[in-house]
């Protein structure tokens, strides 16, 4: 029964019903995955990216077990993640990023402790292997404290160690870096191929283009519930050759500029990023068209910072893909 | 026998993980105090009502004072999986709910027990009550029994409680309906016919009685029944429980119900 991909996704479909208002219910769909075919392989480095509410999480949960599909379906090594729970839960890890799901008035000794119980951990395995995760994840020295006055990255990392307790063939993260610091970031990457390169199929959500750009073999991206596009991170970037992108820093833009920067000639796509009052403006083009002066005539008046001129990246592409959905 | 660890090692750190009165001021003061000053009023306001006798009220009072620590910790060894968001994290396990959950019950029964002797050894000190030596294995059977039904009572509102989001009400209604139904403080003659019948259902009745007879002197062999039955109420909100969180599973699975992450 065992099968060649870890995970393989046929027409995965999902919408959530809800009940809305209370004098005059109301029944509410939601169709958050509408149609999704993917197959990773074994060992395989497979990232999800997409924009909030896209159906990344609800795709993994599907995947783990955790929600029945409302249509197609799903085989984690060869598995059926309906019907053969048991089978799919041995084989599987699950990180979800936040600062919830881990008991605070335990220690992180005795939250790994009881997680290795129940993911069915040998006992005698337990102590040697918890003992590695703190060291993997650098909470060694803290696991006596507990989990209740731990920062936000420190309980992520403790969520990255229960993950990989029972040493998971397939690991599903769900935006683990969240709230990770840069160096413990970089310590995290490092993890995540480390494990890939030993055998582990990981599938990896993340709203960090460089990451997932550094760490996929192959990256989905899904919007409104479908995949947009998928491919190695360099089909993905190509999707934005031929193209040239001017990146300007700019402070208090109003729309109406932003609506007249989209309509210049040679423009693709804009972007903007907000990063508290600085405002980050891309804008796309076509490489033999130099909008830069057309644009920073268009900004005339508003206060500027650095303004650069450079080749397409991931996240580029990346923009593109989900507009165009 | 790794099912045997999960049940005990794990119920064990579930029961520091999960239980709101570790704390020893808590736990002292909520499990042990509290109880015993219930305890002590009954027995008094019987003295002055001349309804029983000390023995009547203090020996089914000791076994009833360790519902508190029972249900509501058979409660929050579900329900409070909602308060850390691990719900999620648990269903994920591929082992055996039943037990997983069914070894939750056990350390609160444990502690149930131990509240149940406490209570009894202070008030029998206190009111001058004297209980024949050879009545104290029976007795701790008999409160041993009683704890693990209340604690399995517990568990099965505890499973209501990941679909009613406050459960704790209901737990808090249920340790008020054992005080009147259970028999130990108004003899089952004194009430309504369908207030005895709902009693036989609930825990602690039958250890109660069983507690009772022992206590008198009456020995092992006149208890043995109402023990047993204590045990059968036991071994059936376990079952409950254990369906009940089975469907809730289902259905979570099925319609997003539950806030699994
Ligand atoms: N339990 C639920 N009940 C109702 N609707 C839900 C539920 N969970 C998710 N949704 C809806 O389903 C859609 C997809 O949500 P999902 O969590 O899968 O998005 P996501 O891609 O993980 O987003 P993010 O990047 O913000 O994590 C959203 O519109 C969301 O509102
Ligand atoms: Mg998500």
């Amino acid at each position: 029964m065992e099968s060649d991909y870890a995970i393989e996704a046929d027409g995965l479909r999902r919408s959530y019903r809800s009940r809305t208002g209370w004098l005059r219910p109301r029944l509410t769909t939601v169709d958050a995955v509408r149609g999704v075919d993917f197959t990773v392989r074994r060992g395989e480095l497979f990232g999800l990216l997409g924009p909030n509410g896209a159906g990344k999480t609800t795709t993994i949960k599907m995947l783990n077990t955790l929600l029945i599909p409302t249509g197609g379906t799903a085989r984690i090594c060869g598995f059926d993640v309906e019907k053969q729970t048991r089978e799919v839960r041995r084989r599987i890890g699950y990180v979800f990023g936040g600062d919830r799901g881990l008991y605070d008035r335990l220690s992180a000794l005795d939250n790994l402790r009881y997680f290795a119980e129940l993911y069915g951990v040998p006992a005698r395995d337990q102590r040697r292997r918890i003992a590695e995760l703190l060291d993997l994840v650098r909470l060694a020295g803290r696991e006596q404290d507990r989990v209740e006055g731990y920062s936000r990255g420190m309980r992520q990392r403790l969520h990255i160690a229960r993950g990989l307790l029972h040493a998971p063939e397939v690991l599903f993260l769900d935006e683990p870096s969240i709230g990770v610091d840069p160096v413990a970031a970089r310590e995290l990457r490092q993890t995540v191929a480390n494990l890939a390169a030993t055998g582990t199929t990981v599938l990896l959500t993340t709203h960090y283009m460089a990451e997932a750009d550094e760490l996929c073999d192959r990256i989905a991206v899904i919007a409104d519930g479908r995949i947009q596009a998928l491919g190695t991170p360099s089909e993905l970037r190509s999707r934005a050759d031929g193209r040239r992108v001017v990146e300007v820093e700019a402070y208090g833009v109003p729309d109406t500029a932003l609506a007249a920067l989209r309509d210049l000639p040679g423009v693709r796509e804009t972007a903007v990023e907000t990063r508290g009052t600085l405002q980050v403006l891309t804008v796309q083009s076509d490489a033999h068209v130099d909008v830069q002066s057309d644009v920073l005539r268009e900004l005339a008046g508003i206060r500027l910072g650095r303004v650069d001129s450079r080749e397409p990246t991931l996240e580029d592409a990346y923009v593109t893909i989900v507009n165009a959905s | 026998m790794s099912g045997l660890r999960l049940v005990t090692v794990g119920g064990m750190i579930a029961y520091r993980a999960l239980f709101n009165w570790t704390r020893p001021a808590l736990f002292i003061g909520t499990l042990f105090i509290g109880p015993l000053f219930q305890l002590l009023f009954f027995a008094y306001l019987g003295r002055q009502l001349r309804v029983g006798d000390d023995q009547f009220f203090l020996v089914g009072n000791a076994v009833l004072t360790a519902s508190l620590a029972c249900v509501f910790g058979g409660t929050m060894a579900v329900a409070n999986e909602r308060r850390f968001g691990t719900l999620g994290h648990v269903l994920l396990s591929p082992r055996s709910r039943t037990a997983i959950f069914w070894g939750r019950v056990l350390p609160y029964a444990g502690n149930g027990l131990l509240i149940s002797v406490f209570t009894l050894t202070v008030a029998s000190l206190m009111l001058g009550l004297s209980i024949p030596l050879s009545a104290l294995p029976g007795l701790a059977l008999a409160m041993a029994a009683g704890s693990l039904a209340c604690g399995f009572f517990g568990l099965t509102l505890g499973a209501l409680g990941l679909r009613f989001r406050d459960v704790f009400v209901i737990s808090n209604v249920a340790v008020a309906v054992l005080l009147l139904l259970t028999g130990v403080n108004v003899p089952p003659g004194n009430l309504p016919q369908w207030m005895v019948v709902v009693g036989q259902g609930l825990p602690v009745t039958h250890a109660a009685e069983a507690a009772r007879m022992l206590a008198a002197g009456r020995g092992l062999d006149a208890a043995a029944p109402a023990i047993g039955q204590e045990l059968l109420v036991a071994a059936a909100y376990a079952v409950v429980a254990a369906l009940l969180l089975k469907f809730f599973e289902a259905e979570s699975r099925r319609r997003a119900s539950l806030d699994t992450l």
